[in-house]
C-alpha cells in the first residue's frame, strides 16, 4: 500500500481551489456580467481567464467563492489556508 | 430631514446605481422628506462640499465608485477623501455605496464627528443579465443585491439610526441568502454574491 504523503503541496492545494472556483463560475449562463465597481464589468469568460491569472480580481473572486462554500461548511478550514489570499 | 445624494451616471456600475437610487428618491419624496439630488454632472466635488457646508443636511448617501480612502463623481472625480472634506459630515449620517471605503475613509469621517456610517470594506458587486441593461431595475440578477443594500437608505429615509439601518438591510440580505438557497431556487450562482456583499457591509 502506497505511504500517503501528510504534507501537501501548497501550490496544489491552491490550483485545486482555483479549478474548484472555475468550476464554479462555469455554471453561470453566458449572459450573466459581473460589476465590480471601479474595476468595470466582467463576463464569465473574463472572470475565469482573472482567475486563472490570480490577478487581483481573480484573487477577489476566488476569496468569494470560497468564503461561499466556507459558510456552507463543504470545505474544511485547513484546505482554505493554502487558497490564494487577495491583498 | 434633509436628505442629500450622489448618483453618478456614466459606466455600467454607477448606470444601474443611478437608476436603484431613484428609487430612494421617490420613496423619501413621498414621506415628504426634502431632497437634494446631485445626479450626473451635478455629482462633483465643489457641489457636494457647497451643499455640505451650506444647508442644514442630515444624512448623506453617496453612490459611486471608490477606494479605501475616497469616494468618487461623475466621470470618476474624486469628490470624498481622507484628509479632504470628511469634516463637512459633522453630526451627519453617511451612507457610502461604493467599494472599499469603508475601510480607511468611514473611520475618518466618524473620527471628524459624524453620527453614523455605513458602507464597505471590500469591493461592492452585482451581478447583471447584459439583455436588461437598458431596464435596471427590472433586472432579476441585479435586483437582489441592489434591494438589499437599498434597503439601507430605505430605513435611514424612515428616520432610523445608521446601525438599525445597516441592521435591517443585513436582515434582508439573509432572507434572500435564504430565498435563493432554497431547493426550488433557481440562479443560486447568486449566493457568493449576496453572502460578500453582506459580509464587507459595516456600520461605525
Amino acid at each position: 500500500m502506497e505511504e500517503k504523503n501528510e504534507t501537501q503541496n501548497p501550490s496544489e492545494d491552491s490550483e485545486d481551489m482555483v479549478n474548484l472556483v472555475i468550476a464554479r463560475l462555469e455554471t453561470i449562463p453566458p449572459n450573466v456580467e459581473l460589476s465590480v465597481g471601479g474595476e468595470g464589468s466582467f463576463s464569465i469568460d473574463e472572470l475565469i481567464e482573472r482567475v486563472r491569472k490570480q490577478d487581483n480580481l481573480g484573487k477577489k473572486i476566488i476569496e468569494m467563492q470560497l468564503a461561499y462554500l466556507r459558510s456552507l461548511g463543504k470545505l474544511p478550514t485547513q484546505d482554505l489556508q493554502n487558497a490564494p489570499t487577495a491583498n | 430631514m434633509l436628505l442629500l445624494l450622489t448618483r453618478p451616471r456614466y459606466d455600467t456600475p454607477t448606470h444601474y446605481l443611478f437608476y436603484w437610487t431613484g428609487l430612494l428618491i421617490a420613496d423619501a419624496k413621498k414621506k415628504g422628506v426634502k431632497v437634494i439630488d446631485l445626479d450626473k454632472d451635478k455629482a462633483e466635488k465643489k457641489k457636494l462640499r457647497s451643499y455640505l457646508s451650506k444647508q442644514p443636511i442630515d444624512t448623506v448617501i453617496l453612490n459611486g465608485h471608490g477606494s479605501p480612502e475616497t469616494v468618487a463623481g461623475e466621470d470618476n472625480e474624486i469628490i470624498l477623501s481622507t484628509g479632504d472634506g470628511t469634516e463637512l459630515l459633522k453630526n451627519k449620517v453617511i451612507f457610502v455605496r461604493a467599494c472599499d471605503a469603508g475601510a480607511i475613509l468611514g473611520k475618518e469621517i466618524m473620527k471628524n464627528g459624524a453620527r453614523g456610517f455605513i458602507g464597505y470594506i471590500q469591493p461592492f458587486m452585482f451581478l447583471i443579465d447584459k439583455d436588461s441593461f437598458n431596464k435596471p431595475l427590472e433586472d432579476e440578477l441585479a435586483t437582489p443585491v441592489l434591494e438589499c443594500s437599498n434597503q439601507v437608505g430605505a430605513s435611514l429615509i424612515k428616520g432610523k439610526s445608521a446601525i438599525e439601518a445597516h441592521k435591517d438591510s443585513l436582515n434582508k440580505y439573509a432572507e434572500t441568502i435564504d430565498k435563493y438557497s432554497s431547493s426550488e431556487a433557481t440562479n443560486s450562482f447568486l449566493l457568493p454574491i449576496l453572502l460578500w456583499n453582506m459580509t464587507s457591509q459595516v456600520c461605525y
